[in-house]
C-alpha cells in the first residue's frame, strides 16, 4: 500500500492495468522509509537516497529489502514515467545518479554475501560510434533489474564482445548504436559470433535511435529493445528462453 | 506555391522555397551529409582526408549538384570542425565512418572553462570548410545553392562538456546552463560569418534538442531566444536541424525565425506541417537506415510522394545518410519530386 504522499502522486503516471498492479506490489510491505527511499530516487535527491539507505540498513533493513522495495521499486515508475514521455534523459539520469549513491551502500553486502545474479549481460556501443548514453542508461536499467552487467564502453570490436562472452560467461550481449553507419555494425558482429561458432551460446538484443524491429531482424539478433525498460523487459525473456 | 512556368536556377529554387516564395518545383536539398562511399571513389576525395583538405572537400561537395542532381551542395563532413578547433578530441575514422567527437573526455566543466582559441577561424579544420565553400563559389557561379553549416550552442555543449554531464547540468543549475549556451552561441555566430563571408547562401544550424533526449519545454527554457538571436546575427536564410521524434517542439520552432526546420522520419509530414503551420518552412525527410539504406527506389519514390502530398517545402534524406547508401536510391529523390510536379501540375 502506497502511504507516501510524493509517491501516491508519482504513481497517478503508472495507468496500464498490469503495471499497476505490478508496481504496487513492489510497495505492498507499506514501509515509510521503503517509500521515501522510492520517492526521493524518482526525483533524483541522490545525496537523500544516500543517506537514507545508510539509515536502513543500519536499522536492520536487509540490503535485498532496501533494493527491492526501495530502489528498484523507484525505478520501476522512474521507467515508466520515460518510456510514456513524461520525463526525458536528464531526469532519468538523476534517478540514476540517485540509484547509484544508494547502490554504493548496498553493494558491498550484496557481494559479501554472494547473492547471484540473474543473469550475466555484456555490453557496449558497436566499433565506430562513440555514443554511450543510451547504453548507459540500459546498463543502469538492467542492474537495478538484478542483472550482472559488464560494460565494454563505446567503439567496441566484434572480437572484444567474443572474448567478453568467454571470459564472462555470459549468456546475453547487449549492443547499441546511434549512428546509421554503424548500424551495420551490428550485424557485423552477429557474424563474427556465427564463424566463431559461439552463435547458439549467446542470445543478442540491440537497440539505439535509429533501430528498428525490422533492422534487427534483418541483423539476425534476437531481441530489439525500444527503450531501457524494455531493454530489461527483453533480457528478462532472453533468460527464460536461455533456461 | 508551384508555378511550373518559373524557371528557376537551382539556386534561386532554393532560396525562394526558403522564402516561402513561388518555385517551379520544390527543390531537392542537402541540409546533412549526402556524400557516399561510391562518390569519394568516383571523384578520388575520400574521408577522413576529405574531411580536412578543402580541395578534396569541394571535390567530394560537387558531386552532390554534378552526380545526383540535387538543387543545394554543402561541404562534408562538417559537424565536428569547430570543436576540433577548440581542442576537442577526435576519432576522424575512414572512409565508411563518419569522423566523430570523443564525447567521452570533454575539455570543459563550466563556463569559465570556455574560451575561444585565437586563431580559432585559421584552424586546419575551419580552413578546410571555409575554403571549400569559397571553391565551391567559384565553381557553381551563384547556379547551385551553397549550404554552409555552423553547430549550435546545444550541441556544441554535447561536445565539449559531454552529453551526459551537460544534461545534469541542465536540471543542476539551469541558469548556469543557459549562460553557457549563450557564450557557445558567439562560436556558432563566428564560424557561421566565416562560412558566409566565403560564399555560403544559406547556414545549416543543427541543434540537437531532441525528443529522444529532452523535454519539448527545454527548447522554450533553454534554445528559442538563442535561435531569434541566430537569425539577427546571421543574414542568411538559416535551416535549423534537429534529429528523432521533434514533433512536440514544431509549434515553438516555428516561432524561432528560422527559414526552415529540417526534420526526421521519426515525424511524419503531414503532422510535421499541422505542428508548424505557416510558421517555418519544412525540409525533410527521406527514410535512412531503412529506405535510403536499404530499399528500392520505388520505396524512396513513394516517400517523396508522402512528403510533397503533405506540403513539404524542400525534399531531403531526414539526416546525414549512411555512407554506404546506393547511389540509385539518391538519384531516385529528384527523379520523384519532378515525377510528382509532372503527374500534378502538367498532366
Amino acid at each position: 500500500m502506497i502511504k507516501h504522499d510524493g509517491l501516491k502522486e508519482e504513481f497517478k503516471y503508472v495507468t496500464k492495468p498490469d503495471e499497476q498492479e505490478h508496481i504496487a506490489g513492489l510497495f505492498a510491505s507499506g514501509d515509510m522509509l521503503m517509500q521515501e527511499i522510492a520517492y526521493s530516487l524518482i526525483t533524483g535527491q541522490n545525496i537523500e537516497v544516500g543517506s537514507l539507505v545508510k539509515k536502513a540498513l543500519e536499522n536492520d533493513y536487509s540490503a535485498n529489502i532496501v533494493l527491492d522495495d526501495g530502489l528498484i521499486a523507484g525505478m520501476a515508475i522512474v521507467g515508466v514515467k520515460f518510456r510514456d514521455n513524461i520525463i526525458f534523459v536528464p531526469e532519468v539520469l538523476i534517478s540514476a545518479r540517485a540509484m547509484k549513491a544508494g547502490m554504493e551502500h548496498i553493494e558491498p553486502i550484496l557481494s559479501a554475501a554472494g547473492v547471484k545474479p540473474i543473469g550475466t549481460v555484456i555490453m557496449g556501443t558497436v566499433k565506430g560510434d562513440l555514443h554511450d548514453i543510451g547504453k548507459n542508461l540500459c546498463i543502469m536499467m538492467l542492474r537495478g533489474g538484478g542483472f550482472l552487467v559488464h560494460d565494454l564502453g563505446v567503439d567496441t570490436k566484434p572480437d572484444d564482445f567474443i572474448d567478453a562472452v568467454m571470459e564472462h560467461d555470459a549468456a546475453i550481449v547487449g549492443m547499441s548504436a546511434l549512428l546509421t553507419t554503424t548500424m551495420p555494425n551490428m550485424g557485423t558482429t552477429i557474424e563474427a559470433f556465427e564463424e566463431a561458432g559461439m552463435r547458439e551460446e549467446v542470445k543478442i538484443m540491440v537497440g539505439g535511435a535509429p533501430v528498428t524491429q525490422e533492422f534487427a531482424d534483418e541483423m539476425g539478433a534476437d531481441a530489439y529493445g525500444d527503450n531501457a525498460v524494455d531493454c530489461v523487459q527483453k533480457a528478462k525473456e532472453l533468460v527464460i528462453t536461455e533456461n | 506555391m508551384i508555378n511550373t512556368a518559373l524557371n528557376l536556377t537551382k539556386k534561386q529554387r532554393v532560396l525562394n522555397a526558403l522564402a516561402g516564395k513561388d518555385v517551379d518545383r520544390p527543390p531537392v536539398s542537402n541540409p546533412t551529409n549526402v556524400a557516399t562511399v561510391e562518390l569519394m571513389d568516383y571523384v578520388d576525395a575520400p574521408f577522413p582526408e576529405a574531411c580536412r583538405n578543402a580541395e578534396l572537400n569541394a571535390k567530394l561537395a560537387l558531386t552532390g549538384h554534378s552526380e545526383l542532381g540535387f538543387d543545394s551542395i554543402a561541404p562534408y563532413f562538417s559537424i565536428i570542425q569547430e570543436s576540433s578547433a577548440l581542442g576537442c578530441e577526435m576519432q576522424w575514422e575512414q572512409k565508411d565512418n563518419w569522423p566523430t567527437v570523443r564525447m567521452g573526455n570533454p575539455i570543459w566543466k563550466s563556463k569559465s572553462d570556455i574560451k575561444i582559441p585565437s586563431g580559432f577561424l585559421e584552424h586546419k579544420d575551419n580552413i578546410a570548410i571555409t575554403r571549400s565553400i569559397n571553391i565551391l563559389k567559384n565553381e557553381v557561379k551563384g547556379q547551385v545553392a551553397i549550404l554552409g553549416k555552423t553547430m549550435g550552442p546545444w550541441t556544441l555543449a554535447y561536445h565539449v562538456f559531454g552529453v551526459e554531464p551537460f544534461l545534469l547540468m541542465s536540471i543542476d543549475n539551469p541558469s548556469e546552463t543557459l549562460e553557457i549556451l549563450k557564450k557557445l552561441k558567439e562560436i556558432t555566430v563566428l564560424f557561421g560569418q566565416a562560412q558566409i563571408d566565403s560564399g555560403a547562401d544559406v547556414l545549416v544550424v543543427p541543434d540537437h534538442a531532441t525528443g529522444d533526449l529532452v523535454s519539448a519545454r527545454y527548447y522554450d527554457d533553454f534554445l528559442l531566444e538563442i535561435h531569434q538571436e541566430l537569425v539577427e546575427d546571421l543574414q542568411v536564410p538559416l535551416i535549423l536541424h534537429i534529429c528523432g521524434r521533434t514533433v512536440d517542439r514544431m509549434p515553438s520552432i516555428a516561432k524561432s525565425g528560422m527559414a526552415a526546420f529540417h526534420f526526421d522520419s521519426k515525424n511524419t509530414p503531414s503532422e510535421a506541417m499541422e505542428a508548424v503551420g505557416d510558421g517555418i518552412r519544412l525540409v525533410g525527410n527521406i527514410n535512412n537506415p531503412e529506405t535510403l539504406y536499404s530499399k528500392s527506389p520505388e520505396d524512396v519514390k513513394q516517400e517523396v510522394y508522402r512528403a510533397l502530398d503533405a506540403g513539404v517545402q524542400l525534399i531531403a534524406p531526414e539526416c546525414a545518410i549512411p555512407l554506404k547508401t546506393k547511389i540509385e536510391n539518391l538519384l531516385a529523390i529528384p527523379s520523384a519530386v519532378n515525377q510528382w510536379v509532372s503527374n500534378k501540375f502538367q498532366s
